[in-house]
């Protein structure tokens, strides 16, 4: 059994931390694997050309860097942590309106793709290479910024696209996900050190980034919520953490979750 | 060397036979593995180097009889390159005088003012690293498809989290006679590659030459204080030129009447320059003409025997690579 994380950005993108200090920050926590998802922007919106100015978001010429660097980091921090690092980004559609803007994290992906095609095309190329489509916080976060409801609009239509949605990101825990069946994974979103304090997602099979994808595909899977053990910074605001539902293992409580990246 | 008939190898084998001490060997013949001719013309000796260090230095960069001595001392685990200022010295012509103005004032000001905000920028002239750590990203394999493979190195140093040091000591390029036109075409080059770096940046530059900075200045100087724009413009001016020349003659540029002259000049031609520079997105280096995409990265253009080695560019102009000695061993020049 070990926690997982699937959804972190780098310095690649808006993160704070550079790929190897994310390994060392789940690494040295017990973290048996980890994605890292940077940004991915459109290049032909406004929004998209202004974060490829910005700096905020992979590139077709950042990117042999950014794969070459994951390759590298993956092997270390096997070696150093026997914890899996997964290659990935987030597709990233950012609009004026909210329910025109969706983020698709692919996981497991190894080849760039553009980002400008409609979100249905985006998650069959995502799995055409092999990856998983999973649709990033796909309601209300709770928190004032962005925010991405264009997939949740189209859920019925997207439901065969996606292998799966989260049903958390960073403290919060989304009901309408929860209650929706849909397939689910939880993670953190994480950009800096401080929003470790988080739910991620709980796994039982074999440390390989091919037995985690599969187990994600059959959700086989748990999630619970992390407490990170380095800081007494809280970040949970809501009250969803205490009543929070375990839908596929109830073993881990709020209370003692920061046992579990040692287990 | 790319090319055996290169006249400089007469004098590498000399060198070579008058050290039978240093592990050194020529390696003639480059090999092409993307479309930066530099790259190709390094990456044999770069794969055969025997310790950790490496050093990059082009071959029309002359430096200190301890200039190895000098790198070596800042190197620390979290150092991932170092670089130098690069002093442009010996001119010759209108050209040559151009190009070591530019170099002494607005590159030598440009580079020092980066480093002073935490953004530090690597030239390629004269650089230092860990192949350890450039494995780390790829190695030279990677930089291969970029036109400025220095920029993209310092860059790949960030992102593993390290950091980039500059030399205390600037390393002199010889310009000897340099032709107007090739003086233009190099900082054309120079300009599109920033410009499609970083794009955002680039809309800044003219900010960086005297004119539009004077300009610019005495209106919000005007506007927020109600100084006399002819005051400021005059007190801009005079302090600008002043540093400038304190700074190319620190740079080792000849004292002469003419020198402001040259200044003067460059800072004329900036905006011309700026706007040419603006004005597309390909470049001419070393007779081939390369077309740059976002982010400075080059359409690959393999020969027709990809991957096999192949000689007798004409207009190369070859670079050298050596290996140091790792952390454990003395390195030797």
């Amino acid at each position: 059994m070990f926690l997982a994380d699937l959804h972190m950005h780098s310095t690649f993108s808006d993160g704070k931390l550079s790929i190897p200090e994310l390994v060392d920050l789940y690494g040295q926590r017990g973290f048996g694997a980890i994605a890292i998802t940077d940004h991915l922007c459109e290049d032909q919106t406004f929004l998209g050309k202004a974060a490829g100015y910005l700096k905020q978001t992979l590139t077709r010429a950042t990117w042999p860097l950014y794969i070459e660097i994951l390759r590298s980091e993956a092997e270390r921090a096997w070696h150093q942590y026997r914890m899996v690092v997964i290659p990935g980004f987030e597709l990233t559609k950012n609009s004026v309106s909210n329910h025109r803007s969706a983020h698709i994290l692919a996981i497991g992906a190894t080849e760039f793709m553009p980002a400008n095609d409609d979100v249905l095309m985006l998650a069959r190329q995502v799995r055409a290479q092999g990856a998983l489509a999973i649709a990033a916080h796909p309601v209300s976060t709770r928190k004032v910024e962005k925010q991405t409801f264009h997939l949740w609009d189209r859920r019925e239509e997207l439901r065969a696209e996606f292998d799966a949605w989260e049903v958390a990101s960073g403290p919060y825990i989304f009901d309408e996900v929860r209650e929706s069946k849909l397939p689910v994974v939880a993670s953190s979103d994480l950009h800096a050190p401080i929003q470790m304090t988080s739910w991620k997602t709980v796994f039982e099979c074999e440390r390989s980034q091919g037995a985690i994808m599969d187990a994600i595909r059959k959700q086989r899977l748990s999630y619970t919520f992390y407490r990170d053990p380095a800081g007494d910074r809280e970040v949970v605001k809501n009250d969803d953490v205490t009543h929070a539902a375990f839908p596929l293992g109830s073993r881990y409580r709020a209370d003692h979750l920061g046992n579990v990246a040692g287990a | 060397m790319a090319d055996a008939n290169d006249p400089v190898v007469p004098v590498i084998q000399r060198l070579i036979a008058d050290h039978p001490a240093a592990p050194a060997r020529l390696i003639v013949g480059d090999l092409w593995i993307g479309p930066n001719p530099k790259v190709n013309n390094m990456i044999r000796g770069y794969r055969e180097a025997k310790y950790d260090w490496v050093v990059i230095s082009d071959s029309n960069v002359r430096v200190a009889p301890d200039y190895l001595k000098r790198m070596v001392a800042h190197l620390d685990l979290g150092v991932g390159i170092m670089t130098s200022l690069v002093a442009g010295q010996n001119a010759e012509g209108i050209g040559g005088n151009l190009e070591a103005t530019f170099l002494n004032t607005y590159y030598a000001r440009g580079m020092s003012l980066a480093f002073a905000v935490k953004q530090p920028v690597v030239l390629g002239k004269s650089m230092m690293f860990r192949k350890s750590v450039a494995a780390r990203f790829g190695g030279l394999e990677v930089l291969s498809r970029y036109l400025a493979e220095d920029y993209i190195c310092g860059e790949a140093v960030r992102q593993l989290g390290l950091r980039t040091v500059m030399a205390t000591d600037p390393v002199a390029q010889h310009i000897g006679q340099y032709s107007f036109s090739s003086f233009w075409a190099r900082h054309i080059r120079w300009g599109r590659i920033r410009k499609m770096q970083s794009p955002l940046l680039f809309w800044f530059e003219p900010f960086l030459g005297i004119f539009a900075s004077a300009i610019f200045g005495a209106l919000a100087f005007q506007r927020l204080f109600g100084i006399s724009p002819v005051l400021f413009a005059c007190i801009h001016l005079t302090l600008w030129s002043v540093c400038d020349l304190l700074l190319m003659r620190r740079l080792g540029q000849k004292v002469e009447v003419k020198m402001p002259l040259f200044w003067f000049g460059r800072e004329l031609l900036g905006l011309p320059m700026w706007l040419h520079i603006a004005s597309g997105n390909t470049v001419n280096w070393r007779g081939e003409r390369l077309k740059l995409q976002s982010g400075g990265i080059l359409e690959a253009n393999p020969p027709a025997l990809s991957g096999a080695t192949f000689n007798g560019r004409t207009q190369a102009q070859s670079s050298a690579s050596l290996s140091l000695g790792n952390s454990d061993e003395q390195p030797s020049s």
